[in-house]
């Protein structure tokens, strides 16, 4: 009895332990289902579900936050997809979020995405329907890359083509790369340009070094160019020489009236440098004076030797040798 | 053609007879009184001495099907759906068939042997005279036994076999415990464990029953207790495939997947 006691033991410990398993199993296959959380329902339109099922995950920003509860046709071009979401996540969907269907994968499981929305709207709430997009499904993505394809085959032809004319030495290129002629010229050419560029960074060199050499603070051109005080001095020396040549101008005009004045006026400097007739009554005068000074000698040499005034020009005679013999 | 016609209606014969075999068992199992005590010890010997056999076999398929699936999925580069397709093959089909075909060969035999010695030895008769029901004491128990049993078993040969496959994820690839675990609850649906663990039933119910015919149907003497135990497993074992085939169909029928 005791010994059949303990099998039954062993045998309610086994079952418990069994059926424990297979409950658990059910409980997180369910889990997975949102089928123990508060759950509430909202809707999305779509043309095309691409094959969406009852049952598919809903993923909120990639996590995993609901199923697919019933799918529906609503008319001909609509259709009516609603998700259960847990209940946690209603206060961070907004009802600016956007459903979209991918698949999980190349070859995954449907899926619908909800993505946040732009702005800041109000949580979602119960029965909302939110907005769709429709993306392209892996159908139209290969259609796509089939033109892409047929492109890029097109593109690789032409490629060859002209990599081809290139080989065989055609057009600009083609020269550049197969003709050595042309090859060792641009070589020459590139040497040359080396040796000039060598020139001319030796030129550099030594215009640099000369420029340092000027003292720019107290030369001239240092004064010029960087002195502000004698930049003025020197713009009002340049006004003054402005009024100047303005005066001089004036001057002049004053002079060249009077000229003209003197040459066609009646003035006596006009008669002087212009009559020469009076030229020779001057010169005449000039003969009759010389003549009346020659007969003016005369009488004083008369004068001398008169008895009357001999005293005096002794008397001169002897203060002058007295003079000399101090 | 003689031979033929003759080994066609042995054939149905057999089920004809089986059917009726199990037809009483129905007919038994509601009516009172209920051998309670039995069933628990049938259920114990019939459950808990297997727990090792059905341990090691469930381990090591685990182990076995995840290094046999890896390299090809490896060669996708879709050895991240590993625990997925294990977990859904084991839990789906291989668990469940391997698990009952080993419980199988060790009980069908057991019982058929056990039944037909008891039914060579006229300790059938005897119990019969001595105002106990023998269908009752020794049948309906052991079938109910197995019935009960085997879907608890195959749900530790599940579990343990799961745990095989993690290990070689584990070993040859870089899948925490957390992360096998919740990819394997991801992949599982509903519609992969419930009518698993349904068919199971039937297993057990078919392998207690073929076991239980063959032994109480037992003749020719001694020889005949090693036919019953050989047939009960072979029988057994073919109609296991048969109800798998059934129970698939059926499931697929209203799951629609």
């Amino acid at each position: 009895m005791k010994k059949t006691s303990k099998e039954t033991f062993n045998l309610g410990l086994f079952v418990i332990i069994g059926m424990a398993i297979f409950i658990a199993a059910i409980y997180f296959i369910g889990e997975q289902k949102n089928m123990f959380d508060k759950t509430f329902t909202i809707s999305a339109n779509f043309n095309n579900v691409n094959g969406l099922m009852q049952g598919n995950n809903v993923r909120y920003s990639g996590i995993n936050v609901g199923t697919v509860k019933n799918i529906n046709m609503i008319n001909d071009s609509t259709i009516n997809v609603e998700l259960v979401i847990n209940e946690k996540m209603v206060k961070h969907i907004k009802k600016d979020a956007i459903a979209t269907i991918g698949s999980d994968g190349l070859v995954g499981n449907m899926i619908v995405n909800i993505i946040p929305g732009e702005g800041s709207a109000q949580p979602i709430s119960q029965g909302d329907i939110i907005e769709s997009y429709t993306k392209i499904g892996t159908g139209e993505m290969l259609n796509t890359l089939n033109t892409t394809n047929e492109n890029a085959a097109l593109l690789t032809s032409k490629l060859l083509d002209i990599v081809n004319s290139i080989n065989k030495g055609k057009g600009t290129l083609g020269m550049l790369i197969k003709d050595t002629l042309v090859a060792g010229d641009v070589k020459l050419t590139l040497e040359n340009l080396k040796h000039a560029s060598l020139e001319a960074n030796n030129t550099m060199l030594g215009l640099n070094a000369l420029i340092h050499k000027i003292d720019m603070d107290n030369s001239v051109a240092g004064v010029l160019l960087n002195d502000t005080t004698e930049a003025n001095k020197v713009r009002h020396i340049i006004s003054n020489l402005e009024t100047s040549s303005l005066e001089i101008k004036k001057v002049i005009t004053n002079l060249n009236e009077t000229i003209t004045n003197i040459k066609e006026g009646e003035g006596a400097i006009n008669y002087l440098s212009n009559d020469p007739e009076f030229a020779k009554q001057i010169e005449e005068s000039l003969k009759n004076i010389n003549e009346g000074t020659k007969k003016f000698d005369e009488n004083m040499e008369a004068l001398k030797h008169n008895f009357l005034f001999r005293g005096y020009f002794k008397k001169l005679e002897k203060e002058e040798k007295r003079a000399e013999k101090k | 053609m003689q031979k033929t016609t003759h080994l066609f209606k042995s054939f149905f014969i057999e089920v004809g007879e089986l059917s009726y075999f199990a037809g009483r068992f129905f007919r038994e199992v509601f009516s009172r009184p209920f051998e309670f005590k039995e069933l628990l010890r049938q259920c114990y010997s019939v459950g808990n001495r297997s727990i090792l056999l059905v341990g090691v076999t469930g381990f090591i398929i685990g182990l076995v099907l995840t290094l046999q699936t890896r390299p090809t999925l490896e060669e996708f580069g879709a050895v991240s759906w590993m625990p997925s397709m294990v977990s859904i093959s084991i839990i789906r089909e291989i668990g469940p068939v391997i698990i009952a075909l080993t419980f199988a060969g060790r009980i069908a035999s057991g019982i058929g042997a056990e039944l037909g010695s008891m039914k060579v030895t006229e300790q059938i008769d005897a119990m019969e005279v001595s105002g106990t029901n023998p269908f009752k004491f020794l049948v309906v128990t052991r079938i109910l036994a197995t019935t009960l049993m085997l879907p608890i078993l195959v749900v530790f040969g599940d579990a343990i076999a799961l745990y095989g496959s993690y290990i070689i994820e584990n070993l040859k690839g870089d899948v925490s415990f957390v992360l096998y675990f919740n990819k394997v609850f991801n992949a599982l649906e509903f519609s992969d464990i419930i009518p698993a663990t349904i068919k199971t039933f039937f297993f057990g119910f078919a392998i207690g029953l073929v076991g239980c015919f063959k032994g109480y149907n037992c003749e020719k003497g001694t020889v005949g207790v090693g036919l019953a135990a050989n047939s009960a497993v072979v029988f057994s074992s073919m109609l296991l495939f048969v109800l798998d085939f059934i129970a698939v169909f059926v499931t697929d029928i209203f799951f629609e997947i």
